[in-house]
């Protein structure tokens, strides 16, 4: 066997790390490309909410009363004359904090918590789950009531609330993927070479069980959306004239038959939200992964 | 007149990727009682072969793109699934290569061994009793009425197979094909399982089909031999023709491929004054089974390594043989310290490897490197090449970025890869050259000990024995220290300077490799080496001479 020069260096250095491939590949996925704009779009909007928006939320017109979309009103007015599409911007800030802060907080606690616990196993696994099956078992609004309570009503801990409960599947999950990548040979294979725990868990371990992850995060929004919504039912949400879209939209099915655009932008601005999360997410977790690369 | 005539049978798959030819232009009849071997390398088509004369391909993907399957002057290709229903588990019995997923783990014995008979003779559980004791009896299980009322966990994978063929044959079908039916089971199970195949056989009158990668296995049982390769027939005949007088350089690169020499070059292991490089002392390492972390019982306790002796002097290759459950690859995972131990030492250079902290052990971690089995499950399938061998690198210490790169190069080149490939995933390679990826790992950090557990029992036989050579030239150009670790006695003899056989968790005879196999002392050892199956018709063929084929595993498994 002849040992040949090595080659020039150059072409090592054009060489792709997971995460340029992962962008490159993502940037190749149309759908998700187009999830990736209107995200960004309504997190746009949700920033400028008050810029764009031709009407102030709080403004009310009783005399127009609840009057269906028009040059004036683009997506109509409600029963007591406030511009819908102002409230759906304005909405858009309530929905995507909570849904995203929320999910942060979910991600990290559940990845965290997940991860120690499938990795090291034995009787600390058993510990950690057992306290997560006991969170399960706290029946959860009455949890965010006494919290409320104690706290008083305040946006920020209702993220924290949200997320407090969210994270429990993560770290079910989290921990059933990092227990059966933890029994990969390869993990055994970069123990022997004297890896340090840390550098196992970041570089060998998290990366494999992101699209799962990834997967059920895009899953965990809507779901949070929705929890909003019914949160500022019971009153511990937001509160009008503040709007949010899981408001808009429950209000707006108690008036369905009357005035059905109370319900249909609302709930069309909601879908094209969840669909754009799910293509971007799909195309991540396709992205993060080279087997799935088209040749 | 042959029951089953296959002519110019071309099956294809459509996939989203193409077009993949599975099967082209294959012609072969079956006689009565005769029993066909179909031999070759995993993507050969045999197996698709055999599911096309069941009618079991899923179309679509596959579709038949010409030719004729006749079974008694009955098309299969053109029988609709009533008549096919008809024709399986009936007329034409199947076996499966895995004894651990064929048989429904939640169904006793009685139910899944009768249910052929109650099907297709339209009898009740009751009136099939009878035959499916006889069967089982015939099988050569022993006390059938027990098993009858067994889950298939409680039977050991041995025991497993002979079920299966039980049902198979039970509604004495005149084809018999068997889909590599002794390729998950140990050596002294397989030579087992071959004789009661071949006994059946004779008995019954059925004709066999015999589907295997190992010519060694099929060399004894086949009255005919088909040689496939890329869904080709490319040679066929009698085994004494394929095995002696082959024409077909595919067919002579298989029958090279088998390593049958003894290593040649050996290294001369002078234990008067040679230290050994690790010693290990009265090593036990023991499981708990069944483990319970919040209340620990002390039931179910497996010694899977219990009281082992061993030294491995520098320069040496010891091989470590055993079966399944030997405790072979727990040895050596707990000289890995992979596993916990429960007792003894691991000395190297006069240090007790056993007693070090976790942070002492990191250090002394890259003295050993270890070899898996599974190429698929060793290599982070996010990492690329380069990230993989460089990670490696940098453990030895902080190298610059060029030395790096050419470390890397040179390690691609002595491992026979191309080193432009590097940024690639392991996903983009074969078996075989991600085992070549995987031995470059191990190599990269200078270990003085590598440890192989069956390198290359998840390869193909012409890839086993690229893989087992390079292994060879590395330890000669390095001179390495190898533990081999394998099932495989003709891999082991290859391979090792020193064997150490392993039963039960105990080391039952070390010796030299040539000594050991020309005078086996301990019994297990002259049991597994009887067991090998040889390439070599007329030395198979004596074999199947004796009578015995009672099942000689431990009853029952707990």
């Amino acid at each position: 066997m002849t040992v040949d020069s090595p080659l020039p260096l150059h072409q090592y250095q054009q060489g792709r790390s997971l995460w340029q491939d992962a962008i490159s590949r993502l940037r190749q996925n149309r759908l998700a490309v187009f999830g990736f704009w209107v995200v960004t779009c309504f997190i746009l909007i949700a920033l400028f909410a008050d810029l764009i928006a031709p009407y102030s939320y709080e403004e009310q017109n009783l005399d127009l009363g609840a009057s269906p979309p028009s040059s004036a009103h683009w997506f109509g007015t409600d029963t007591l004359g406030r511009d819908l599409f102002t409230r759906i911007l304005y909405g858009s800030r309530v929905s995507l904090l909570v849904s995203f802060l929320s999910t942060v907080v979910a991600l990290t606690i559940g990845v965290l918590w997940g991860t120690v616990s499938g990795y090291f196993g034995g009787r600390l696994d058993m510990i950690m789950m057992r306290i997560v099956d006991i969170l399960y078992a706290l029946p959860f609004t009455i949890f965010i009531i006494l919290l409320m309570v104690v706290f008083g009503r305040n946006i920020y801990l209702l993220f924290i609330t949200i997320g407090a409960v969210e994270w429990l599947t993560m770290a079910r999950i989290v921990r059933s993927q990092v227990m059966s990548i933890r029994n990969q040979e390869y993990i055994d294979a970069v123990i022997s070479m004297g890896l340090s725990r840390p550098r196992i868990i970041f570089r060998h371990i998290l990366p494999n069980i992101l699209g799962p992850v990834i997967v059920y995060t895009t899953l965990t929004i809507p779901g949070i959306i929705l929890l909003e919504s019914f949160l500022s039912f019971l009153g511990l949400g937001v509160q009008p004239p503040m709007s949010s879209w899981g408001s808009l939209i429950s209000s707006g099915v108690e008036t369905m038959e009357e005035y059905p655009w109370l319900l249909v932008f609302p709930s069309l601005t909601l879908s094209l939200t969840l669909f754009s999360l799910n293509f971007l997410g799909d195309g991540l977790r396709d992205a993060i992964d080279p087997r799935s690369a088209r040749e | 007149m042959s029951i089953l005539s296959i002519e110019n049978l071309s099956i294809s798959f459509h996939g989203r990727e193409g077009i993949t030819r599975a099967v082209l232009n294959a012609s072969f009849k079956l006689d009565k009682g005769e029993t066909i071997a179909i031999v070759g390398e995993s993507g050969s088509g045999k197996s698709v072969l055999c599911s096309s004369i069941m009618g079991l391909l899923p179309m679509p993907p596959a579709r038949i793109e010409n030719g004729t399957i006749e079974f008694q002057g009955q098309n299969i290709l053109t029988s609709d699934n009533r008549q096919l229903r008809g024709l399986r588990g009936n007329r034409i019995g199947m076996v499966f290569q895995d004894p651990m997923t064929s048989l429904n783990p939640y169904l006793k014995i009685k139910n899944q061994i009768t249910e052929p008979v109650c099907l297709h003779q339209r009898m009740t559980a009751k009136a099939a009793w009878p035959l499916a004791i006889a069967m089982l009896n015939e099988v050569g299980l022993p006390d059938p009425e027990q098993i009858m009322n067994l889950y298939p966990h409680q039977l050991s994978g041995g025991m497993r197979q002979r079920v299966m063929i039980a049902m198979a044959l039970i509604n004495k079908p005149d084809i018999l094909i068997a889909d590599e039916p002794t390729t998950a089971l140990d050596v002294t199970i397989q030579s087992q399982i071959l004789k009661l195949i071949k006994k059946l056989q004779r008995e019954y009158n059925i004709a066999v089909i015999f589907v295997s990668h190992d010519l060694g296995v099929v060399a004894g049982i086949a009255d005919h031999i088909l040689v496939m390769q890329q869904g080709q027939i490319v040679e066929q005949g009698t085994p004494d023709n394929i095995f002696y007088k082959s024409q077909h350089p595919y067919t002579r690169n298989l029958l090279d491929s088998i390593p049958v020499r003894a290593k040649t070059e050996k290294f001369i292991a002078n234990s008067a004054d040679t230290k050994p490089l690790l010693t290990l002392q009265h090593l036990r390492t023991w499981y708990q089974s069944n483990d319970n972390e919040l209340f620990r019982s002390g039931r179910n306790l497996v010694k899977a390594v219990d009281d082992v002796n061993l030294q491995i002097f520098p320069g040496e290759t010891l091989g470590l043989v055993g079966e399944s459950g030997s405790g072979k690859s727990t040895l050596g995972r707990s000289v890995m310290r992979l596993v916990q131990i429960t007792d003894g030492k691991i000395l190297l250079d006069d240090r007790n490897l056993a007693e070090l902290s976790a942070s002492e052990l990191k250090l002394y971690r890259r003295e050993f490197q270890m070899i898996f089995q599974d190429p698929y499950a060793s290599l982070n399938p996010r990492m690329t090449i380069f990230d993989a061998l460089s990670e490696a690198l940098q453990i030895r210490g902080a190298l610059s970025e060029s030395t790096i790169h050419e470390e890397i190069t040179l390690l691609m080149n002595d491992v026979g890869l191309d080193p432009a490939s590097i940024r690639k995933y392991p996903h983009e390679f074969s078996g075989g050259q991600r085992q070549r990826i995987a031995i470059a790992r191990a190599i990269a950090l200078k270990p003085r000990l590598i440890i192989a557990d069956e390198p290359v029992s998840a390869l193909d036989v012409t890839i086993q024995a690229q893989i087992l050579d390079l292994l060879l030239m590395l330890v000669k150009k390095n001179q390495l220290t190898m533990l081999f670790i394998s099932h495989d006695l003709s891999v082991i003899r290859y391979m090792s300077d020193r064997v150490a056989v392993m039963y039960q968790g105990i080391i039952v005879e070390t010796g030299d490799t040539e000594s050991l196999f020309a005078q086996p002392a301990h019994p297990y050892t002259k049991t597994l080496l009887s067991a090998i199956p040889l390439p070599d018709p007329i030395r198979e063929r004596a074999r199947y001479r004796q009578v015995n084929v009672k099942s000689s595993e431990p009853h029952i498994t707990p």
